[in-house]
């Protein structure tokens, strides 16, 4: 068996970097909230993302991507507090700060309404999300995910733009309550299991688990509510039920964006639901797959039948996502690596996506594929940014998703046959049919008679996608350092499913 | 370390992109004619300083690129590719000067595309990394499906364009299996083309790459079951556009350069797969251009019908064979994208380039109509004009490794010559009907200039074809000496 080690943060840095990560955007929604609706309160949110990302970037040079061990790990026992990092956790932390900062300057060309109400909101939601990314004990894992799913809630309840938004919350509040629910049982299972091993102690945290993973049926069960928990949040079909309406009704970059931008159901994957259920893992690896390749399929079959633009791009995340689960699941250091990879590259993507139908909607008033048309006209560069975000989403060379997606493959065809893998990547072409189809009718098109009068790129707005534009290009055509990142935590996940 | 030409040569469209958004939006075109004559200069260095009988790939560049893959920045040419780019640079500024009127709208954004896809053209030319060619191959497709969607010809554009997009999409993933496949077979992961080409895959794995090939580069040639994008496109696409689609030959090379020489005993096991479909494209191609009453289109099966015969001459696996198809796609991109960017011409001034819209036009443009049957001459293989040479070796090498087919060959040749001469008659000459054809002008002086310089080549190589078929010779060996033959 494979165990954990870790290295304290002493050792590696001179500061407790993660305790910052975490603590930054607390204190960021603090400030931001106490300044009410004054403009400081915007610019200091602003700045606020933006020195998390700074953290993030501060932390990533302190790791030493080639050691396999948990790095600049932090306990503190009577709070049961235990974090540690290592090159995958990291990525998604980069993730989830640029996208926070992106959504800190969609936010304010967007105008909405009381901003600095909505950036306390995302900056706590931030919090959520890297206290999920950094911690090793799966009770504070589900404590951090509570939190950033009421952040949501409270922004699809206050941000809405639509009427059916009740329903639309209504929907979600029932998913993400019921797949919380399955995740906190499968940590109460993992808990006892530990407490009976060791005499009545009860133990969430990852290290102890390890060495006491429970046997045969109670496996099972665990690795199934930990699972179906997270994939109800990933979202996994056929569990992604939430996802549509909440992207037609609520709030329309900034809260689906926290919801898949950073996929924290992928990295709760990897990080818990492997090592502690390794052996429910192997067995029930072909069905995961399948479902996962059916989803791939039958979620690109319902896109095309989508005629608003929003929804059809949360079909879009909910096929991609089961194409993140195939990596996964091929238990293979690349795959592994793949799955990482095309996560960071989907959420920047997807996010990108999300908000050029946030400025879309600013101008018309709509996004209903029938409604809109003739864009290309008048917001070339908002379009371009469009198709190449949809680009990167199929793993096109040249964007991350390229070498990701290589990746994949080359685990699938190890571990599945050629066969399955050109059949899972003719359905990523499918998507990119459906992209296609969408871009067509609400850019190419011929622009309509008496349609909207729609205004020029804004600066902020080249801003906000040149930002991810160029991130993506960069880390597309510089995928090396990102490799080397994730690649040694990758075979450490990877090695205990290796014969 | 000398000046790295070939990178030069690759990113200086690209850099002329970037360079077009400083420029005044009325001198953009200037600067892009700039730009593609510095590219077509370049080009021209290349060729000069390329040696036929040296060693295989000159001028090689190489850079770390992906370290933990195993992938390079490795660039390089030999005799099979070195001539395809200054054709490329010609063209490119062909495409340019028959557009020149014809671009309203965005212009900057159009001819940014336009360099973009130079630069992936070129670069899939000169790759020899096969990640890297993977990555030019994929990268044209962006393009193109903007001049497409955004430039077409009717209305009938987007949809064409997408359906092409997502055609070459999914003709994109066997290809990357099969560079997977062949890179993973190795102890550590092999991208380099001449490494690969050393180390030969085992025999059972060679059948399944190169029918991943097949299907990839197949799509693209085209092939006969897969070719149903192409005339949709030829009549959606303007004729500037055609001419690079249709005149570029990637697939045919890719078949060339990757998909033989990678699975070779696959491929020889496999040589009547790919006598068949040459045969088969070119008798189905011969037959469906009787059919079309639109030039465009018809033009597009033609170039089906000589791709066929290219591949059928492949398929004889001798230098001779190799030797023919490199020199044929070469006079295509000469002949068939003149007579593309003619059609461009004549449907700017008529509307149209469907025959019942045309007739007497030979009275009205005599020069354009000349021009029109020279180039399209050469692309039926008369003597005398540069695609015959390449036809002649080809017809042999197939005559002498599959004798029925390459009568059959023949057979489907004849057929494709009188069916153009037909769509020619119909067009260009009897009396003058419409008033569109009455009233139109002939070629300006820029349009002839262009048309005169690709008309001179088409002489001079059919004439004189030594010096060019010289520099292809050594490396068609090779090529032929690589397959154990």
């Amino acid at each position: 068996m494979h165990g954990l080690s870790e290295i304290h943060w002493q050792v590696q840095a001179s500061l407790p970097w993660l305790l910052l990560l975490q603590l930054l955007p607390v204190g960021g929604a603090l400030v931001v909230y106490a300044l009410g609706e004054r403009k400081a309160a915007v610019l200091a949110g602003k700045v606020f993302a933006l020195l998390e990302l700074a953290l993030g970037i501060v932390a990533v040079s302190c790791l030493k991507p080639l050691d396999p061990a948990l790095q600049l790990a932090e306990r503190f026992a009577p709070l049961a507090y235990h974090v540690g990092a290592d090159g995958i956790s990291l990525t998604f932390v980069l993730v989830a700060a640029l996208l926070t900062f992106l959504m800190t300057l969609y936010g304010m060309s967007r105008g909405m309404i009381s901003p600095g109400r909505l950036f306390a909101v995302l900056l706590l939601a931030e919090a959520g999300l890297v206290g999920m990314l950094l911690t090793l004990n799966v009770a504070w894992f589900a404590a951090f995910s509570a939190l950033e799913l009421w952040a949501v809630v409270y922004l699809l309840r206050r941000w809405a733009s639509s009427r059916a938004e009740t329903q639309a919350l209504a929907r979600f509040v029932q998913y993400q309550g019921f797949g919380w629910a399955l995740f906190a049982a499968g940590c109460i299972v993992l808990g006892w299991g530990h407490a009976e091993a060791n005499g009545g102690r009860w133990s969430f945290d990852l290290f102890d688990l390890m060495a006491t993973t429970p046997s045969g049926k109670f496996q099972t069960a665990a690795f199934y509510l930990l699972f179906y928990g997270l994939a109800v949040r990933t979202p996994l079909f056929p569990l992604h039920g939430w996802l549509p309406n909440m992207a037609q009704h609520g709030l329309i970059a900034v809260a689906p964006a926290l919801m898949v931008g950073v996929k924290v159901g992928i990295y709760g994957m990897i990080r818990f639901v492997l090592p502690l259920t390794p052996a429910a893992v192997e067995y029930w690896q072909p069905y995961v797959v399948g479902f996962a390749g059916a989803g791939v399929f039958f979620t690109a079959a319902l896109a095309f039948q989508q005629t608003n633009l929003r929804r059809l791009l949360a079909f879009a995340v909910v096929s991609h996502t089961s194409l993140l689960v195939i990596g996964v699941f091929s238990l293979h250091a690349a795959g592994i690596q793949g799955a990482v990879l095309l996560a960071a590259n989907f959420g920047l993507a997807a996010t990108g996506m999300w908000f050029i139908v946030g400025f879309v909607f600013r101008r018309t008033g709509t996004t209903e594929l029938h409604e809109l048309s003739g864009l290309f006209e008048r917001i070339p560069f908002l379009a371009i940014a469009f198709l190449s975000f949809g680009l990167a989403i199929v793993g096109m060379p040249g964007t991350p998703g390229f070498d990701a997606a290589h990746l994949v493959l080359e685990a699938a065809i190890d571990k599945f046959g050629a066969l399955s893998t050109v059949a899972t990547a003719l359905g990523n072409v499918a998507a990119a049919g459906f992209l296609l189809w969408a871009f067509q009718r609400a850019f190419l098109s011929q622009a309509k008679v008496g349609g909207h009068d729609v205004d020029r790129t804004l600066p902020m707005e080249y801003l906000v996608c040149g930002i991810a534009l160029a991130a993506m290009l960069a880390i597309g055509f510089f995928t090396e350092p990102w490799l080397y990142l994730t690649e040694t935590a990758s075979q450490a996940a990877a090695a205990r499913f290796e014969p | 370390m000398s000046l790295p030409l070939l990178s030069l040569l690759i990113f200086l469209p690209l850099a002329g992109a970037a360079l077009l958004w400083l420029l005044p939006a009325r001198f953009c075109r200037h600067g892009v004619a700039l730009c593609m004559g510095l590219v077509l200069l370049l080009a021209s260095l290349v060729l000069w300083r390329f040696e036929p009988s040296g060693v295989r790939f000159q001028m090689v560049e190489q850079a770390a690129w992906i370290a933990s893959l195993n992938v390079h920045y490795r660039v390089g040419v030999d005799g099979l590719s070195v001539l395809f780019l200054p054709a490329t640079a010609l063209l490119f500024l062909g495409s340019l000067a028959a557009s020149w009127n014809g671009v309203e709208a965005a212009r900057r954004l159009h001819y940014s595309l336009l360099l973009l896809l130079q630069t992936a053209t070129l670069g899939i030319f000169c790759a020899l990394d096969t990640a890297l060619f993977f990555v030019f191959w994929e990268l044209t497709l962006l393009p193109l499906y903007f001049l497409l969607g955004r430039w077409g010809a009717n209305s009938g554009a987007g949809p064409a364009a997408a359906r092409y997009f997502l055609i070459m999409l999914a003709g994109g993933i066997p290809l990357l299996l099969a560079f997977v496949l062949l890179a993973t077979a190795q102890p550590q992961p092999v991208f380099d083309l001449t490494l690969l080409l050393e180390q030969p895959l085992p025999r059972s794995a060679q059948s399944v790459v190169f029918l991943l090939f097949l299907v990839g580069f197949g799509l693209k040639v085209p092939l006969v079951p897969l070719h149903t994008w192409l005339p949709q496109l030829a009549l959606a696409a303007p004729g500037s556009l055609t001419a690079l689609l249709v005149g570029l030959k990637v697939g045919a090379f890719g078949l060339v350069r990757f998909a033989v020489p990678l699975a070779p005993q696959a491929a020889q096991d496999m040589h009547w797969l790919l006598a068949g479909l040459g045969t088969l494209a070119i008798l189905y191609a011969a037959v469906g251009m009787l059919a079309q009453s639109n030039l465009r289109v018809g033009l597009a099966y033609a170039s089906i019908c000589h791709v066929g015969l290219a591949v059928l001459g492949l398929a004889s696996y001798t230098a001779q064979g190799a030797q023919g198809a490199i020199s044929l796609l070469l006079s295509f991109s000469v002949a068939t994208g003149g007579a593309f960017l003619l059609l461009e011409c004549l449907r700017q001034r008529t509307g149209s380039t469907d025959i019942h819209a045309l007739g007497g036009a030979a009275k009205t443009m005599p020069l354009l109509a000349s021009g029109f049957l020279i180039c399209g001459l050469a692309g039926v293989g008369m003597p005398g004009t540069s695609s015959f040479p390449g036809e002649f070796m080809l017809i042999i090498a197939a005559l002498h490794s599959h004798t029925g087919a390459g009568m059959a060959a023949l057979f489907g040749l004849s057929i494709a010559a009188g069916g153009f001469l037909a769509l020619y008659r119909k067009a260009f000459f009897g009396p003058v009907l419409r008033p569109e054809v009455a009233q139109a002008s002939d070629l300006r002086r820029r349009e002839w200039l262009v048309l005169l310089a690709l008309i001179a080549m088409i002489a001079a190589i059919g004439i004189y074809p030594g010096p060019w078929i010289e520099i292809v010779r050594p490396a068609a060996e090779a090529w032929a000496a690589g397959l154990g033959r």
